[in-house]
């Protein structure tokens, strides 16, 4: 009868002793599961963030550089004795679009999108209006820029307000790529309604310096999801009816060069192009700088991909820290245990040593008790692994959220790349917009804990070395245990 | 078969010494006695010639090789069998499952031989039924017959007995006393017994007492071993 069969006869002849081992290493095993499940998911959560996601880069004026040309002005008009002749002006730079074509090149870049800002004021229609009583009086009096926003696109679908479904098409289409150079618009369904118009009506605008009246063609009707006014928020210089979010037109971006100037032709506020992958997102733009003159900046824009990233980074933590702390829990009370269990066989192991058996086979004979137990233990964590996982899980990724949230609110206080592009109009997607749209997706980042096979092996792994510590440490005793002090004494 | 050749043995002080240069030997086919007062050193001798312990100084020689150039363990497992007054018997087991064992570890010529540990049980009086049970439903002297039957099917060919009934009544104790002159003159195994009771004593070949560090053939085998 071998070590094996010893083990086996223990394991049955002690009922109540092999139920408790089994207890606490199945509780042991179903935590160390848990917390390899969710950092399994975490990581596949941010693998999938990685790939769904996706990161753009935005070409745009380089304000910073703007800036400083601004104060080098008022420094020369300071420095010299004729009478200033008025207050410096932030002068920027268009983005050409023929360096756009060239960035669009690149590796890795999988198609772009011109965004320009322009106003108008309206012409054949009424623009809708909502003045509050507070901003009433000398301050309406001032408003010449225009009652109506054109955002001038590549297509309604590159934008960010459609992209993220802020902005759904009601009826007819959007604009594509083949509207370029038409007067095609899509309307927003509130200024649609107010004025009894449809696809296929036509509406007419003015320039804000009302030198200009130009026929527009609706050909679509969007629908805002909430009727906040959350891009009038950034108008900054905008009009007040402008800046109710209803007086936005979606344009051909031709046409909103049409409408600022024929200096403006071939050219946008911004452009964002699409990176096929976040993690490329560093190396584009780097090749993408050395295209572009000091004039320009190009911001990345991967932090819905990092947001996910960081939010799971957290979780991994977490979960990183429930295995170690388990584990090493785990380790320290099974080694107590067995510690208790050598204890109490002194006397067995007594007279396998009188009868000579080897120390090793001793050794072993727990080993096997142990290792029975690791299998159901293991056995019990993987039916039970997703369920104490999934629970476990569902608390972290709340409290991540709770943290990301909290960061996010914070980031569109502040302004983000999409701010800096929108600068002319301050019309660009960015801010809160942006910050909704990416809290949503740290909420679609619900992690999905599954046992699978791999999980399973780490697990039996991490429980084998479990109680070989644990087994090492125990018996640490029994190689210095003296069969007659066992025996006699 | 089995000899010490100035064997010595203290705990802690060596001036403070158990037994000094004790030349002992002991032949196979027979049954010895170690009497004695408590505390004299008689359950040391025994771990000593059971390789349970080591000498402090001299050499314990089995069929003239010096027991600790074989290795202790290895000693335990080819040479030698150990019945103690607590039986000490593996308590998850059968009496049948405790024989199997002891016949596994020590590579006995009968391992795996059910067969031949039922036999054997059954000549130390066992029924079938007492054989599967666990052995901590049987009585003392069932138990210690068992520990006795562990002795036999093993190829050992020393067995070494502490106090073996210590724990048994008086007919018990004529039985096992006979189960070892048995193993001693049938299976000509050389058997040393450590006893306090005069009357077990006088049932072996050889008595040797211990008393005030020094041992003495009470009753010498011929030839005389040397004291």
């Amino acid at each position: 009868m071998n070590f094996a069969k010893r083990a086996w006869l223990n394991l049955l002849a002690k009922k109540g002793r092999t139920a408790l081992l089994i207890l606490v290493t199945s509780a042991i095993m179903l935590f160390v599961m848990a917390g390899l499940l969710i950092k399994s998911a975490a990581n596949q959560a941010t693998q999938n963030a990685k790939d769904s996601v996706g990161a753009t880069l935005t070409l745009s004026a380089n304000r910073e550089n703007a800036f400083k040309k601004m104060r080098a002005q008022q420094s020369e008009s300071a420095g010299s004795t004729s009478k200033p002749s008025g207050r410096p002006s932030l002068s920027m730079d268009p983005v050409k679009l023929s360096t756009a074509a060239k960035i669009a090149k690149l590796n890795g870049v999988e198609s772009y999108a011109a965004t320009v800002s322009a106003s108008a004021n309206a012409q054949s229609f009424d623009a809708i209006s909502t003045s509050t009583g507070q901003m009433t009086g000398p301050m309406q009096q001032e408003n010449n820029s225009g009652d109506i926003t054109i955002s001038g696109v590549t297509s309604t679908a590159s934008s960010a307000n459609f992209s993220d479904k802020t902005y759904t098409i009601k009826s007819g289409r959007g604009l594509t790529i083949k509207d370029a150079a038409t007067n095609n618009v899509v309307i927003n369904s509130e200024l649609a309604t107010q004025n009894s118009l449809k696809v296929g009506d036509t509406i007419k605008v003015k320039n804000t310096a009302k030198t200009k009246t130009y026929t527009l063609t609706v050909v679509g009707i969007y629908k805002a999801k909430s009727t906040t006014s959350s891009s009038g928020a950034m108008g900054g210089g905008m009009g007040m009816m402008a800046s109710d979010p209803a007086n936005t037109i979606f344009a051909a971006y031709t046409f909103a060069n049409t409408l600022k100037g024929s200096k403006y032709k071939d050219t946008a506020d911004s452009v964002t192009f699409t990176v096929s992958t976040p993690s490329q997102v560093n190396s584009v733009k780097k090749a993408a700088t050395k295209l572009i003159s000091s004039k320009y900046a190009l911001s990345a824009d991967d932090q819905s991909y990092q947001m996910v990233k960081s939010s799971m980074a957290t979780v991994t933590s977490f979960a990183d820290k429930i295995v170690w702390l388990v584990a090493i829990a785990g380790t320290i009370i099974l080694a107590l245990i067995v510690i208790l269990m050598i204890r109490e066989r002194r006397y067995e192991i007594g007279i396998l040593l009188s009868l000579g058996e080897k120390r090793g086979k001793v050794i072993a004979q727990f080993f096997v008790e142990l290792f029975v137990i690791l299998l159901i233990g293991v056995g019990v964590a993987s039916a039970g692994g997703q369920f104490v996982g999934d629970k476990l899980a569902s608390q972290v990724v709340s409290s991540a959220q709770t943290t990301t949230t909290s960061s996010t609110q914070g980031f569109g206080g502040q302004g983000g790349p999409g701010q800096q592009g929108g600068a002319p109009g301050g019309q660009m997607p960015g801010g809160t917009t942006r910050a909704a749209t990416q809290k949503a997706q740290v909420k679609q980042a619900k992690l999905a804990t599954r046992v699978n096979l791999k999980d399973v092996a780490l697990l039996f792994g991490l429980g084998l070395a479990i109680i070989l510590i644990a087994i090492l440490a125990g018996a640490g005793g029994i190689l210095r245990l003296n069969p007659k002090k066992i025996l006699i004494n | 078969m089995l000899s010490t050749e100035k064997l010595t043995y203290w705990y802690t002080d060596k001036d403070q010494y158990l037994f000094k240069d004790v030349d002992l030997t002991f032949e196979a086919g027979h049954s010895y006695a170690i009497v004695g007062q408590s505390g004299s050193g008689k359950t040391t001798m025994v771990s000593l010639l059971a390789g349970l312990d080591t000498p402090k100084a001299g050499a314990i020689l089995v069929e003239g090789e010096d027991i600790k150039k074989r290795g202790l363990t290895t000693y335990r497992r080819d040479k030698v069998a150990i019945v103690f007054q607590a039986y000490n018997l593996f308590t998850y087991m059968s009496a049948l499952e405790n024989l199997m064992t002891a016949m596994s570890i020590t590579h006995a010529s009968h391992k795996g031989d059910k067969a031949y540990a039922e036999a054997m049980l059954t000549k130390l009086g066992l029924t079938p039924e007492q054989m599967t049970k666990n052995v901590q439903k049987l009585s003392g002297g069932q138990q210690q017959r068992v520990a006795i039957a562990r002795t036999m099917v093993c190829d050992a060919p020393l067995v070494v007995a502490d106090e073996p009934t210590g724990n048994l009544d008086e007919d018990n104790t004529d039985d096992v006393i006979g189960l070892f002159n048995q193993i001693a003159h049938e299976q000509g195994k050389c058997v040393i017994i450590v006893t306090h009771e005069p009357s077990v004593a006088a049932k072996c070949d050889g008595v040797l007492r211990l008393e005030h560090r020094e041992f003495t053939w009470e009753k010498a085998l011929t030839p005389t071993p040397a004291a």
